[in-house]
């Protein structure tokens, strides 16, 4: 029997989880797949409600985190053994080897240097990264990886020597007791490619709104600035295709929520950097819930915001690099066919485990959410079960974190 | 805001979902498939505002729209909407109503709207036939005769002089008749309300119908025109050449018919143009014919092939549909045996299939107006229709 509870995730929810569960006296341990906490929030240049940039409700988590001993967490790690009974579950997880010293070394002058360099997932591909690399400059854990596979020659001679950093570190296995266990293992952007009509992610300057969060950013790859792609130049002409992928059943069968309103949070980054921009916003409904109706009107007041009632279902490449969509704006019953300098995917969410094989005994529904666990001890937040904002995603942590306490109270 | 009243025909609605339309209520409106659909003019496109109609169940509406014939079901817009909700079928499903209400008597239409009412379409030239049949067996002496030389010669039961020809004739011109006012109300049903202002220089009708004929007809481009749309990550079968195949036998057939009955009758004043059947083998207009009903196998082979192997999932077939493919094969098939019995010297089997061969070519001509062939009359004049109005 064992009082301590595991969380499957780092993200908003299982963090906001996992705090909750330990400022309530339980140990908890969080295991997170990257090599640093924060999940999707991280990657954002600012989020709902109140349109703070990410460190700000991370600093708060990890600070709480710092200074709470019952919080445990592994970082590049994953669940690869579950076994027992509510109330005492046998964890088997595995940590691959992040290869730099435990405290925080500051590696970027060595990493500067390195020659080798990838895509760099974190920027969507739009960025390449070194071998050796820090995500966020407020990443935290706040150390550096060393990505062996992407070292050239010259580099690994280069790095052999250093005694911050251990090029042979093996992946370790732990193993741990627990009592319950919150699954908050996220989201994932749609796969474009997919979108064959689309054009399945070949388009040039034809973006998805995540990667769109990038752009933004200022620890992005342009620095915050919203150009293009291809050229680093404004976009005067920008389009926005909503329900890339939602609402359809050859692709996500559901509502994904947060498209509408990441969209018209867009429009408000563009508007801001360069107010003579003119967008436009193609969607089949707008969903702006409870209160972000506000947000809403006050896009709809911008004068250079367009909203358009009809999907776009065609996108090409046309001369100059420019994006040819195809919408019928079904309230003038005209299908337009227009050049866009931007034209940027509001993809959705598709669960993380959609397409997995988790090691944990989850119900899951037919789009990967999921559906149940509960009678076992097993209660999922966020993301992994419907999707949500930060905000709610938040509250459902607070909710598997309380669950989740009743099930190994007194034991 | 102008205000408008909506009187949903819900009966209209039920009407539309047991033809094909079963999906309609899913449609969101999201025009998804008015961009799928290669052929649809940017101006006012479809099929997005036959689904509303459809799903208003505003039938004036839908009825009297001319694009449902621009519609050439490749099949686009149901590979890409998002629910389901099949508009090409939609759209298929309102040509079914329209064959089925469009020209009196309409329980013709009724019968040929459902397979049950299949019986009665058969039997009634089943019976004509039989009658024929026993009489001139009556006349003849035998019910499966040869000739004095022990040829097996069609024409002893089924003389063409009293039965064939003037049955036909009378069905081929009663069936063009019915057809003709079927145009003729289909246009009134496409006459927009108010008064059209037509600028600059007008066409005339023939120019527009020539124009149809190449693109539809001669060439059958629009059916590669179709494969233009967004890539749907699908694969989709090019109908072209099958249809293609199936038109040109079509036009090959009744060209040998033609030739064979003005060489017969004319042959009675002018000796000289004089043709008897059966026609040997080896003589050019029996080439041509045999040329023509291997086009016609192998043209149906090829639709039929890609009908049945279409994803049910986004494509429905309707009973109109199956039983066109249906005529179709057993006008052909019963057409190829009576000529093998007949050379093979099988005298009943020759006889019987020959009768049947009658029976459907007469159900192929006479419920022509109530049926999916109509579509190569209505279609046409529909969409030389919409040329005189700038549109298509």
């Amino acid at each position: 029997m064992s009082n301590a509870i595991l969380v499957v995730g780092g993200g908003f929810s299982g963090l906001t989880a996992a705090i909750e569960a330990a400022e309530l006296g339980h140990d908890v341990y969080i295991v997170e797949k990257t090599p640093w906490l924060g999940g999707r929030v991280a990657q954002l240049n600012k989020y709902f409600p109140k349109l703070c940039p990410p460190s700000c409700g991370l600093e708060i988590q990890f600070q709480r985190i710092r200074k709470n001993p019952r919080i445990k967490f592994f970082t590049q790690a994953e669940v690869i053994g579950f076994s027992g009974v509510k109330g005492d579950y046998n964890v088997r997880i595995r940590i691959n080897p992040r290869h730099t010293a435990p405290h925080n070394v500051e590696f970027n002058l060595l990493a500067s240097g390195l020659q080798g360099e990838v895509e760099n997932e974190f920027d969507f591909g739009m960025s390449k990264r070194k071998a050796l690399y820090k995500a966020m400059p407020f990443a935290f854990p706040n150390r550096y990886v060393l990505d062996t596979d992407a070292l050239s020659k010259a580099d690994a001679a280069r790095v052999a020597g250093n005694k911050f950093l251990n090029v042979e570190e093996k992946p370790r296995e732990v193993e741990f007791s627990v009592g319950a266990v919150v699954v908050a293992t996220g989201w994932k952007p749609y796969d474009v490619t997919n979108l064959t009509n689309l054009g399945a992610g070949t388009v040039k300057n034809c973006v998805t709104n995540m990667q769109l969060e990038r752009l933004a950013s200022p620890f992005g790859p342009t620095g915050g600035r919203i150009v293009r792609p291809t050229d680093g130049r404004a976009p005067n002409h920008v389009a926005f295709v909503q329900c890339a992928g939602s609402r359809d059943q050859n692709h996500l069968n559901y509502c994904s929520y947060i498209c509408c309103m990441a969209t018209l949070k867009h429009c408000l980054y563009i508007a801001e950097q360069s107010p003579e921009t003119q967008i436009t916003v193609y969607y089949i409904d707008l969903r702006a819930p409870g209160r972000y109706v506000k947000v809403l009107e006050k896009v709809q007041a911008l004068p250079n915001v367009h909203f358009i009632k009809g999907k776009v279902a065609n996108a090409e490449q046309a001369p100059g690099d420019k994006v040819r969509i195809t919408a019928e704006d079904a309230v003038r019953g005209e299908k337009l066919t227009l050049d866009y300098d931007l034209v940027v995917l509001a993809t959705g969410m598709q669960p993380s485990l959609a397409g997995e094989s988790a090691p944990l005994p989850l119900p899951l529904d037919e789009d990967g959410f999921i559906a149940g666990g509960e009678e076992a001890g097993i209660f999922a937040a966020g993301c992994a079960r419907m999707p949500l904002d930060v905000m709610r995603s938040a509250q459902s942590g607070t909710a598997a974190a309380l669950k989740a306490v009743q099930t190994v109270k007194g034991r | 805001m102008a205000q408008c009243v909506i009187k949903p025909d819900l009966e209209f609605v039920r009407e539309l979902q047991e033809s094909g339309g079963d999906s309609l209520k899913k449609c969101y409106q999201c025009a998804t498939c008015s961009v799928a659909c290669p052929l649809a003019p940017a101006n006012a496109p479809y099929p997005r505002k036959e689904m509303v109609w459809a799903s208003w169940g505003l039938k004036d509406k839908l009825m009297g729209d001319a694009d449902l014939w621009l519609c050439h079901n490749c099949g686009n817009c149901s590979d890409l909407c998002p629910r389901g909700a099949k508009p090409a079928d939609m759209m298929s499903a309102a040509r079914n109503v329209i064959y089925r209400d469009l020209v009196e008597p309409k329980s013709i239409g009724t019968l040929m709207s459902k397979p049950s009412g299949l019986p009665v379409l058969f039997a009634i030239p089943a019976l004509l036939w039989l009658v024929i049949w026993a009489i001139r067996a009556s006349i003849v002496g035998a019910w499966f005769p040869r000739t004095f030389d022990g040829r097996i010669v069609f024409g002893q039961i089924f003389y063409g002089d009293y039965t064939i020809d003037p049955i036909f004739m009378l069905t081929f011109f009663g069936a063009l008749f019915i057809i003709g006012r079927g145009v003729v109300k289909l246009w009134g049903m496409f006459k927009p309300e108010g008064t059209l202002t037509v600028i600059g220089q007008k066409r005339c009708w023939l120019l527009h119908l020539w124009d149809v004929l190449w693109d539809e007809v001669i060439t059958h481009k629009k059916f590669s025109d179709c494969e233009e749309g967004p890539n749907t990550g699908k694969t989709h079968y090019n109908r072209q050449f099958g249809h293609l195949l199936l038109v040109y036998s079509f036009c090959i057939l009744a060209f040998v018919t033609a030739i064979v009955a003005g060489g017969h009758w004319i042959g009675k004043i002018w000796p000289v143009v004089s043709i008897e059947t059966p026609m040997p083998l080896t003589f050019p207009v029996k080439l041509l014919a045999n040329l023509g009903a291997l086009m016609l196998l192998a043209g149906l082979a090829i639709l039929t092939v890609r009908r049945w192997l279409q994803n049910n999932k986004n494509h429905g077939s309707s009973w109109h549909d199956w039983y066109l493919l249906g005529i179709i094969w057993a006008v052909a098939l019963t057409g190829v045996l009576s000529q093998c019995f007949r050379l093979a010297d099988c005298v009943v089997p020759a006889f019987m299939v020959y009768y049947l061969h009658l029976v459907f070519v007469w159900m192929l001509f006479a419920y022509l107006p109530w049926t999916k062939l109509g579509h190569f009359v209505y279609r046409t004049a529909a969409l030389v229709y919409v040329r005189m109005y700038g549109r298509g």
